[in-house]
């Protein structure tokens, strides 16, 4: 069984999140409450193909309910994919679906991987051989998608999290092997205290993992937006400005006076991190030069930049004091402050930056909003662009790393009840391997190949 | 060579023909000959010497942990490793006992030439097979294909199917500090021309290292110096026909102790006086070594933290005095060797009989062969053993005897015989050597295994020997004797199952020095099995009734049941494992037209042609979207076949 969101990320109305095998309908009643269904069905199995119900989606440990929900269900081979399915719409903001997800991988259902929908369709013979390519397309696309998901999730405390996890794993694996593998370098009579130590440390890890996907803080569905400008370009009113439309919270992250500012906001409906940056200008003074290099990563890390260049602004004063490097970064080059009049070098200074590689050029004032409509847009149409994707493989690669990491956690357990039932280390061992494989499938180690180098770079071993 | 061209060649004769030639009557070529002349091949098997058939040139030992097990999975298909050994065994110890029968691995140290000779005649023996003593120069072929070989004399031996077994012979060279010799192992000759020939083919090659320990006299050692290892006698025999049988190992008394002792500081301090005459160190040697079988010098400069090693005094026969120095492997200099053999605890008048050396030599890149151990690139032509970059006897002969069963099969027209990783430790061997490669000797460890509480020693028959009577390696009788067992086992599970027992006085006095409280109501022995501590044979006085059954089949429902939660979580991953690798891949895909793969993955396909979808996951380069892509390729192949 398997389930993704049907319905373009960001915030919306409604969403629509689907699910496919058989069974999945049986597995779905357990965290639905029934309010009222079609022909007076009480229960989800209860329902004929192409049929709903209307009811409530509660998370069974704590009764909470999540969503008011209509679900409608599809009996195989009559449905997409050819396996039953349902389809559960809900409302559309992200905690919503991230929880619906979270309660789905608690009773079995996998996130889906990349193309799953149309390969089962296509292997259950629900489309035609002339699809093929497309199907392979789809897969081959979903997968870009994911990969580039699970790279921004795992820079950062996550992945360092994992790491340490995985690594106390492995190093408690290669224990094991040296005690059952070489036995007859019998110097080994702590390990096993020493393997179960490092079981328990990397549990912890983990678990603290696990908790933090609960409490939603893994999930960083939004989008960094770098503003760049020197001083007093406008950034600031344009913050405000854009806060300002929407009624959204805005949190400032103080830093020091050179630090990036952050502020959480969502435009359109659309999460969105703007980071204030210190200014990219070229400098001799040491202290501006860090906030200088601090702007420059907050830029390559960033989904997209806004570039402001004031009406005073000259070619040269771009050149020098914006220092803008070539970049594959979506940036826009926001002509700001036109209320108080046009860039004389307008033309000459668009040149310059789209021989950088910059592709979109707007002007804007903060001070009357005259065109504020223009940023908004273009965060929009480029959040769509890579979104139904970037986001949405960010909400789904979540949603497999959690289960990934429940899946862990359970094995790790047993691994742990093996070593206190004096199953022994090798049984433990098993259930381990079956731990780094799910753990692996996040961080793509082997447990093979990557043991053996363990072993082999820790112990002197051999005839 | 093209064989029409071979046959205009100068003093050229045409010596005979064969079904399978096999080159290298080593651990692999024996198993090899064996198992395809009992198919019923005609099969002729090559050594460069007779006296040196399945030679033990380093470690005067069979098994060990996984390799036990391999030995094990030998015997069960129908091989024969497992009958030498049992023969020439002066001692034997089950590894690991002190753990769980999951990891149970019988090790026992060989008499080194009646190894060889008790080999040698097993062979003889055989129906079918032919053993000559010929030097091979070149592989033959015609069309494409292996058509036979052709020796230093100028003999012409056609063949259907060739084994490649050569182990470390192909342009040896032996190294002792400076001194470097064009040798095979043991001062036996070295094998030229069939590297050349394979270069020929198209067949890529690679270059290993790898090293065998001094040999002392043991008049000259004083054992009382050094800590004993005594054998046991408790353990069933490799061969699982004679441990049916009812067939003991011999008695402790009647075995050989081996001896242990550990490395001091005046051997770290000749180690380090002298690593610049060290070959490895020096650049002479550019072969890769491998990690896990590291010279002594390699052991203290890669480990400096560590001050002693450990190092085993192994005897080598029972006529003889020699003793081999586990652990002890060098290629430095002689003159070095003497005065680190001096610094060992009890050995400060060894004398030494023959001397340390690293050797050097050509192997076949395993990644150019098929799960079949035949190359992609000569049809017909099979490698196993050191040749394919592994390290080892057992691993030798598990290579051997797959290699040598397809190659009959090729012959037969029939299709080959895979074992899987979830088989055996020869389908891990064989799997992670063509898929993966080995930039260095391979050696078996369970740790390879993905399924290592399933691939045990105890159970290898119940893997292997249905399929090993299917093709016609395990005969009638002993198939007959192996389904009785079974059946047993079967029968004997079902009985602890529906036996229930209640609390009593005795049997909470038996529960409790294991740290068990008593049930509160009955429960059956298969649950009181269970439990940590708790045997089959010591449950004996509370299951008065029970049937009279060899320990061959009480083990093996202990192991079952105790491990019955661990297991059934491997068996689920199995059943996911065998599915991908039951979907095949057609051998003539063209992977540039499968439009949904990466680049990468599609060049990675077309050079190594899994043969199903689960051997291609495991190619490095080929992603699980790969996978996926593959499997939508061939259901649109499937249905468009239909069409």
């Amino acid at each position: 069984m398997f389930a993704a969101c049907s319905t373009p990320a960001g915030i919306s109305g409604i969403a629509v999140i689907r699910i496919s095998g058989n069974g999945c309908i049986e597995a779905l009643n357990k965290i639905v409450r029934p309010v009222r269904g079609a022909r007076g069905a009480k229960s989800l199995t209860d329902l004929e193909g192409y049929e709903s119900l209307y009811g409530e989606i509660k998370d069974p440990d704590t009764n909470e309910v999540i969503d008011d929900v209509v679900i409608t269900v599809f009996r195989t081979p009559h449905s997409y994919t050819g396996e039953d399915m349902a389809e559960i719409s809900c409302h559309g903001s992200v905690a919503v679906k991230q929880e619906i997800i979270r309660l789905l991988i608690s009773i079995g259902v996998e996130p889906a991987g990349p193309g799953q929908f149309s390969r089962t369709a296509f292997i259950n013979g629900k489309m035609t051989l002339d699809e093929t390519e497309a199907v392979m397309d789809v897969i081959n696309a979903d997968s870009k998608k994911a990969l580039a998901a699970g790279q921004k999730i795992m820079s950062g405390a996550l992945a360092q999290r994992i790491d340490k996890a995985e690594s106390m794993l492995y190093e408690a694996m290669a224990l094991i092997e040296m005690i059952v593998e070489f036995p007859e370098h019998d110097d080994t009579e702590d390990n096993e205290d020493k393997v179960k130590d490092l079981i328990l440390k990397a549990r912890t890890e983990l678990q603290k993992l696990s908790d933090s996907y609960g409490m939603g803080r893994i999930l960083s569905e939004r989008l960094k937006i770098a503003l760049i400008g020197i001083p007093n370009s406008g950034k600031s009113t344009l913050l405000n400005a854009l806060s300002g439309t929407d009624k959204s919270i805005v949190t400032d992250i103080p830093g020091t006076t050179r630090d990036a500012i952050e502020s959480n906001l969502q435009v359109r409906g659309i999460p969105v991190t703007l980071v204030d940056t210190a200014g990219i200008t070229s400098t001799d003074d040491l202290v501006e030069k860090i906030g200088v290099e601090r702007s420059k990563e907050v830029f390559a890390s960033s989904d997209m930049a806004f570039i402001l260049v004031p009406p005073n602004m000259t070619l040269e004063e771009t050149k020098t004091r914006l220092d803008i490097p070539r970049t594959d970064v979506h940036s826009v080059v926001i002509f700001s402050k036109s209320d108080i009049g046009s860039n004389p070098e307008e033309e000459a200074i668009r040149e310059y930056l789209s021989s950088l590689g910059v592709k979109e050029f707007i002007s804007l004032s903060g001070k009357d909003f005259s065109n504020m409509e223009a940023m908004e847009d273009s965060i929009e149409s480029f959040y769509n662009s890579c979104g139904n994707g970037s986001s949405e493989g960010l909400l789904i690669t979540n949603g497999r790393h959690m289960a990934l990491i429940g899946k862990a956690l359970q094995f790790i357990d047993l691994a742990i009840s093996a070593v206190n039932d004096g199953m022994g280390v090798e049984t433990a061992s098993s259930v381990l391997r079956a731990a780094l494989d799910e753990m692996g499938q996040i961080t793509g180690k082997t447990v093979s190949a990557d043991l053996a180098d363990t072993i082999f770079g820790r112990f002197c071993i051999g005839k | 060579m093209e064989l029409a061209k071979a046959l205009t060649g100068e003093h050229i004769y045409e010596a005979g023909a064969f079904d399978v030639a096999v080159i290298g009557a080593g651990h692999a070529g024996c198993e090899a000959a064996h198992a395809a002349a009992k198919l019923g091949l005609s099969t002729v098997l090559f050594t460069l010497h007779l006296d040196a058939v399945a030679n033990l040139p380093c470690n005067p030992s069979v098994g060990g942990t996984a390799k036990g097990q391999l030995v094990r999975e030998i015997d069960a298909l129908g091989g024969i490793m497992g009958i030498v050994a049992d023969r020439c065994a002066i001692q034997m110890r089950m590894l690991n006992r002190s753990k769980g029968p999951a990891v149970f691995s019988p090790r026992a140290q060989m008499d080194r030439s009646d190894y060889s000779v008790v080999m040698k005649g097993l062979l003889e023996e055989t129906p079918n097979l032919t053993l000559r003593q010929a030097h091979i120069t070149d592989i033959l072929t015609e069309d494409g294909k292996v058509a036979g070989v052709k020796t230093e004399a100028g003999g012409i031996y056609r063949a259907r199917a060739v084994v490649l077994s050569s182990g470390t012979y192909m342009e040896a060279r032996t190294i002792r500090g400076e001194v470097i010799v064009e040798s095979g192992p043991d001062g036996l000759p070295r094998s030229m021309g069939l590297s050349e020939s394979l270069k020929e083919e198209g067949i890529p090659l690679l270059r290993f290292k790898t090293g065998t320990p001094v040999r002392v006299n043991a008049r000259s050692v004083d054992f009382s110096k050094m800590d004993i290892q005594n054998g046991e006698d408790d353990i069933p025999p490799f061969s699982f026909a004679e441990e049916m049988k009812g067939r003991k190992v011999s008695p402790v008394s009647e075995q050989i102790p081996c001896h242990s002792v550990w490395t001091t500081e005046e051997t770290r301090k000749v180690i380090k006086d002298n690593m610049d005459r060290s070959p490895l160190y020096s650049g002479v040697i550019t072969g890769t070594g491998p990690r896990y079988c590291p010279s002594i010098e390699d052991k203290f400069m890669r480990f400096a933290d560590k001050e002693r090693h450990l190092i085993f005094v192994e005897p080598m026969g029972r006529r003889t005095q020699e003793l081999y120095l586990q652990g002890f492997s060098t290629s430095l200099p002689e003159e070095v060797q003497e005065k680190m053999v001096k610094s060992l605890p009890g050995m400060a008048d060894a004398v030494i009989q023959r001397s340390a050396y690293a050797i050097e030599y050509d192997l076949i890149d395993p990644t150019s062969l098929k799960l079949s151990l035949e190359s992609r690139i000569v049809e017909g032509l099979f490698s196993a053993g050191q040749v394919n970059g592994s390290s080892g006897y057992e691993e030798a002969a598990g290579q051997g005897i797959i290699a040598g069963i397809n190659a009959a099969m090729k012959v037969l027209g029939k299709d080959p015989v895979i074992i899987d990783r979830a088989d055996g430790y020869i389908g891990v061997l064989i799997d992670d050597l063509v898929t993966k490669g080995t930039n260095e000797p391979y050696r078996m460890m369970t740790s390879r295994a993905e399924y290592r509480l399933f691939l045990r020693q105890d159970n290898a028959d119940r893997r292997l020997t249905p399929i090993g009577h299917k093709i016609g390696l395990v005969d009638g009788d002993r198939f007959r004797m192996f389904e009785d067992k079974i059946s047993k086992i079967e029968e004997e599970k079902l009985r602890l199952n529906e036996t229930y027992i209640g609390p009593s006085k005795e049997l909470e006095e038996y529960l409790e020095p294991l740290g068990q409280t008593l049930p509160k109501s009955g429960v059956s022995l298969a649950e009181l099995i269970k439990r940590p501590g708790v045997t089959y044979d010591g449950l004996a006085f509370v299951d008065k009734d029970r049937p009279e059954l060899p320990s061959y089949v009480t083990k093996s429902c202990e192991v079952d049941l105790k491990y019955e939660g661990y297991l059934a979580l491997e068996m689920g991953k199995i059943r996911k494992f065998k599915q991908l690798e039951s979907k095949s891949l057609p051998a003539d895909i063209d992977y540039e037209d499968v439009k949904g793969l990466r680049i990468e993955a599609r060049q990675k396909l077309n050079a190594m042609r899994p043969e199903n979808i689960g051997r291609a996951s495991r190619i490095s380069g080929v992603s699980p979207a790969d996978c996926e892509v593959l499997l939508v390729y061939l259901e649109a192949l499937r249905r468009s076949d239909n069409e």
